[in-house]
C-alpha cells in the first residue's frame, strides 16, 4: 500500500493522472516518486509534491490524506486496485474508470466518475456538478459500474447515461439523468427540476420532493415499489411518469407519491 | 472636413457598416446612419476618463511610467507566472486576438473571452447538437416569421430589426414598417381617448379599449396576419415587445419547459398539463401553429436564455426545436451577440487552438472544459496568480470574490479607459480605440468578417492592442531566453 500526503495545500491545478493503483502495480517508492505530475504550468514530480510513504497492509492500493482539492485526474481509466482518499478530492475522480474501487471519505470535485465504464465509487461526503456526465459536446456518458453518493450532488449528473447504476443519499439539482438512455439513478431525498429532460430510456426514482416534473411526461400508473439494483429497492408508493415526449422517449421516472402531494392533480388521468 | 464612408460600428454584434463619419481636425464632428450608442461612441470616445499614459502601482497608488517599463514589467508578472489569466478580448481585433493565443501558449496560461458570461453556454449547446443558422442577409430578405426570445434587441442591439429582420425591405419579404407605424399611432389614440376621459371630457365608451394585460387571455389575431411576423418571447414586457405582433411573457427560469413543450406540441404530442411557465397550452399550440405554417423563421435569442436556470441547456432545447422544425419547414436560429467582435474572438480562439473559449495552455498543448478552464471559476477557486485583462471590465462585471482574487494577485490591464478593472490594476497600459484609431477585422454576429477602419489618429504615444501584445509576446520571449541561458549556465 502505498500512501500520499501533499507536501502544501496547493493553489494552482495539480493533474496527477499517474495516481493509479495499474501505474504504481509493480514500482519502487522511488520509481514512484520520479512519475510527471503537473502543477499549474510548471512539471513535477509526484515526490516534489507527496509525501511518498509504504505501508505493509495489502489493500487498498493507493491511500491520499489530507487536502487533495486540486488534484485532478486521479484514478484515470483504472481497471482493478482500490484507492482510498482520506480528503476532499479534486475534479476528473476516476475518469474513464473501467474496474477497481475508489473510496473518498470526504467531498469530491466535479466530473466524478466522468464517462465510467466499470467499477465502483463511494463518495461519503458530496460530489460535484457532472457526476458520471461526458465532457462537452461528447454523448458518451457513463456505461457500466456503480457510483454511490451519501451526501448531496450538483447540477447535471448523469447526463447521456447508457448503463450502470448511481444511487445519491442526499438530494440532487437540476438535469439529472439529462438525455438518458439506459441505466438507473436513485435520489433518495428532494431533487432538482428538469430531472429526465429529453430521456428516452432508463429509469429515475425520486424518493423526496420534486418541485415539478416536466410538461412533457405523461402519468402511465402508480406503484408500490421500485426495484434500484440486485441489492436494494425502495418503497413508494411511487407515481410512474412516462417520457421525454418531445424525443419520443420511454424512460420511466418513478417520484414518490407520499413527499409530493402537489402532483396528485395528475391522477386524474389514470 | 472629410466625410468617412461605409465605416464599422464597433459597439454591438450588429457591425452596421453603413456609418458615414464627418472628420475635421483629426476629431469626429458628426454621425450619420448611426444608432444612440452609435454616436456616443465615436462622439464620446475621447471622454474624461481616457488613459493619457501607461501607468504601474507603487506604495499603492497608480503612477505615470514609459511605454518601455509598462511593457517590461507586464512581461515580467507573465513570465514568471505559474497559472495566469488573459481575459477579455471581445471588443477588440482579431488581429489582437491572434496575438493573444500565441502569448498565451508561451506562458502556459488560460486565454479567455466574454463568452464566459454571455452566450458561452451557447456555444456549449452547439458543441453538443450542433447549429441550424444563416447570415444576416439570408434573413433580411426571406424570414417571415422573426422570433426574439430573451432578448431586447430595441435596446441593446437598436438597428438589428431596421437593417436585418422585421423593418428591413427584402427581396421576397416586405417590411412591417408601416404595420409599427400604424400600431403606433392607435396606441397614441388609445392614450389621447384615454386622457380625454380621465379629463372628463368625453363619457368613458360602453367597450373598453383592450388593455395589453387583458390580450395575453385572447386569441391572437395577429399571428394570422399576411406578411412578416414579429414574436418576442421574454420574462418582462420589453421595448422590443411592445412592437411584437405577438408577445409572450414567460415566468422567469421557465423558458427551458416551455420550448420543451413547444417541441411536444410540434411532434403532435398532448401535454398533461393546462399551463406550461405561466403561459396557457393553447397559446402555445397557436405559437407552434405559427412556426410550422411559416416559410422561413428564425429564432435569435439572447442573455434571457443563455444566462438564466438551465444555461447552455435552454440553448440545447432551442436548437433542437429548430431541428425538429426543419422536418416541417425552413428554421435558423441566431444568438445576439453582445460586444462587437465576441464572436471574433471564438473563431480566431478555435482557428488557433480548437476551442472557443477558456482554452488552458498551462500544459503546455490546448485543454478546455468549462468549468473547469474557465476564468471565473478559475478566480472563484483562487487558482491563478496573475491576470492580464484587455478590451474588457471584469472588475465591475464579475462577482465580488472573483475581482478580490483578481485584486490580489498581480493585474494587468490594456484598455483605453480608466475602467473600475483599470483602477485596480498594478500596470495600466493605454491603447488607442480600435476601428476608430487603429484599424483590424471584427466578425459580425452571424460570422461575416467585416473591416474596421481607422478614421483618426490617437492620441501621440499610445499603440493599437495588436501592437502592445506584440511587444508583451516579445519581451517575453526576450525573458524567457534569459532565464533559459542563466539555467545553463549554472
Amino acid at each position: 500500500m502505498i500512501v500520499l500526503s501533499p507536501l502544501k495545500k496547493f493553489q494552482f491545478p495539480v493533474i496527477a493522472e499517474c495516481i493509479s493503483p495499474d501505474i504504481f502495480k509493480g514500482k519502487s517508492l522511488a520509481e514512484i516518486a520520479k512519475l510527471e505530475v503537473w502543477e499549474g504550468n510548471k512539471q513535477r514530480t509526484l515526490g516534489d509534491l507527496f509525501k511518498i510513504e509504504e505501508d505493509k497492509a495489502e489493500t487498498p492500493d493507493i491511500v491520499i490524506n489530507g487536502d487533495a482539492s486540486e488534484v485532478r485526474f486521479v484514478g484515470k481509466a483504472m481497471k482493478s486496485g482500490e484507492i482510498v482518499i482520506n480528503g476532499v478530492i479534486g475534479m476528473h475522480l476516476g475518469e474513464k474508470m473501467a474496474g477497481g474501487k475508489i473510496t473518498v471519505n470526504g467531498d469530491a470535485g466535479g466530473w466524478a466518475g466522468a464517462e465510467m465504464k466499470g467499477g465502483l465509487i463511494e463518495i461519503h461526503g458530496n460530489a460535484g456538478d457532472y457526476l458520471a456526465s461526458p465532457y462537452r459536446g461528447s454523448s458518451a456518458g457513463m456505461r457500466g459500474g456503480t457510483i454511490i453518493v451519501d451526501g448531496n450532488v450538483g447540477s447535471d449528473s448523469g447526463v447521456y447515461m447508457r448503463g450502470g447504476v448511481i444511487k445519491i443519499r442526499g438530494s440532487a439539482k437540476q438535469f439529472l439523468g439529462f438525455r438518458m438512455v439506459d441505466g438507473t439513478i436513485y435520489v433518495q431525498k428532494e431533487c432538482g427540476t428538469r430531472v429526465g429532460a429529453c430521456m428516452t430510456g432508463g429509469k429515475i426514482v425520486v424518493g423526496g420532493f420534486l418541485e415539478e416534473v416536466m410538461p412533457t411526461f405523461t402519468i402511465d400508473s402508480i406503484k408500490p415499489k421500485v426495484k434500484i439494483d440486485d441489492a436494494e429497492s425502495a418503497n413508494g408508493p411511487f407515481y410512474v411518469f412516462l417520457g421525454d415526449l418531445a424525443e419520443e422517449g420511454r424512460g420511466k421516472l418513478f417520484v414518490s407519491k407520499p413527499a409530493n402531494p402537489h402532483l396528485s392533480s395528475y391522477e386524474k388521468f389514470l | 472636413m472629410v466625410v468617412v464612408k461605409s465605416v464599422t460600428c464597433p459597439i454591438c454584434g450588429s457591425l452596421c457598416d453603413d456609418i458615414e463619419l464627418t472628420i475635421e481636425n483629426n476629431e469626429v464632428v458628426k454621425v450619420k446612419n448611426g444608432c444612440a450608442l452609435c454616436e456616443s461612441k465615436f462622439l464620446g470616445y475621447k471622454g474624461e476618463h481616457r488613459i493619457k499614459t501607461p501607468l504601474i502601482r507603487k506604495d499603492g497608488k497608480l503612477m505615470p511610467v514609459s511605454l518601455d517599463e509598462a511593457i517590461h514589467k507586464a512581461a515580467e508578472i507573465l513570465a514568471n507566472a505559474n497559472y495566469p489569466i488573459l481575459y477579455g478580448w471581445s471588443s477588440t481585433s482579431c488581429e489582437a486576438q491572434r496575438i493573444g493565443v500565441e502569448l498565451a501558449e508561451e506562458i502556459g496560461g488560460v486565454i479567455d473571452n466574454t463568452a464566459v458570461v454571455c452566450h458561452g453556454p451557447s456555444i456549449l449547446s452547439v458543441q453538443e447538437v450542433g447549429i441550424p443558422t444563416c447570415t444576416l442577409g439570408q434573413i433580411r430578405h426571406r424570414a417571415d416569421l422573426i422570433i426574439y426570445w430573451g432578448c431586447d434587441p430595441w435596446s441593446a442591439h437598436p438597428r438589428h430589426l431596421e437593417r436585418y429582420t422585421a423593418f428591413t425591405e427584402g427581396r421576397f419579404e416586405k417590411s412591417d414598417w408601416k404595420g409599427y407605424i400604424q400600431k403606433v399611432k392607435a396606441a397614441a389614440g388609445k392614450k389621447k381617448i384615454e386622457s380625454a376621459v380621465r379629463r372628463g371630457v368625453v363619457k368613458r365608451p360602453k367597450a373598453q379599449p383592450m388593455l395589453q394585460h387583458e390580450l395575453v387571455n385572447a386569441p391572437p389575431p395577429t399571428l394570422m396576419k399576411e406578411g412578416r411576423k414579429l414574436i418576442v418571447v421574454d420574462a418582462r414586457k420589453s421595448m422590443t415587445a411592445e412592437m411584437a405582433d405577438y408577445f409572450i411573457q414567460v415566468e422567469p427560469n421557465k423558458d427551458y419547459e416551455v420550448m420543451q413543450a413547444i417541441r411536444a406540441l410540434i411532434r403532435d404530442q398532448e401535454l398533461d398539463v393546462d399551463k406550461v411557465g405561466g403561459v396557457p397550452v393553447e397559446y402555445l399550440e397557436e405559437v407552434a401553429d405559427a412556426m410550422v405554417n411559416c416559410n422561413f423563421g428564425v429564432i435569435f435569442f439572447g442573455m434571457g436564455l443563455t444566462q438564466t436556470a438551465g444555461k447552455f441547456r435552454n440553448i440545447e432545447v432551442a436548437i433542437s426545436l429548430i431541428r425538429d422544425l426543419n422536418k416541417r419547414t425552413k428554421f435558423v436560429i441566431m444568438p445576439m451577440r453582445g460586444h462587437f467582435n465576441v464572436t471574433g474572438a471564438n473563431v480566431v480562439f478555435t482557428w488557433q487552438s480548437g476551442y472557443p473559449y477558456g482554452v488552458d495552455f498551462s500544459l503546455g498543448y490546448p485543454r478546455y472544459n468549462p468549468g473547469e478552464t474557465t476564468c471565473m471559476d478559475i478566480l472563484l477557486r483562487g487558482e491563478s496568480d496573475a491576470t492580464l485583462v484587455i478590451a474588457a471590465d471584469p472588475g465591475a462585471t464579475f462577482p465580488r470574490r472573483a475581482v478580490e482574487h483578481m485584486a490580489k494577485t498581480p493585474l494587468i490591464v490594456i484598455d483605453p479607459h480608466m475602467n473600475a478593472t483599470a483602477m485596480l490594476g498594478d500596470v495600466v497600459i493605454p491603447s488607442a480605440f480600435v476601428g476608430i484609431e487603429s484599424e483590424g477585422t471584427a466578425y459580425r454576429m452571424d460570422h461575416v468578417p467585416l473591416p474596421l477602419k481607422k478614421v483618426v489618429d490617437p492620441p501621440k504615444g499610445l499603440l493599437s492592442d495588436e501592437e502592445i501584445l506584440r511587444r508583451i509576446l516579445e519581451e517575453v520571449r526576450a525573458i524567457k531566453a534569459k532565464k533559459m541561458r542563466e539555467a545553463e549556465a549554472a
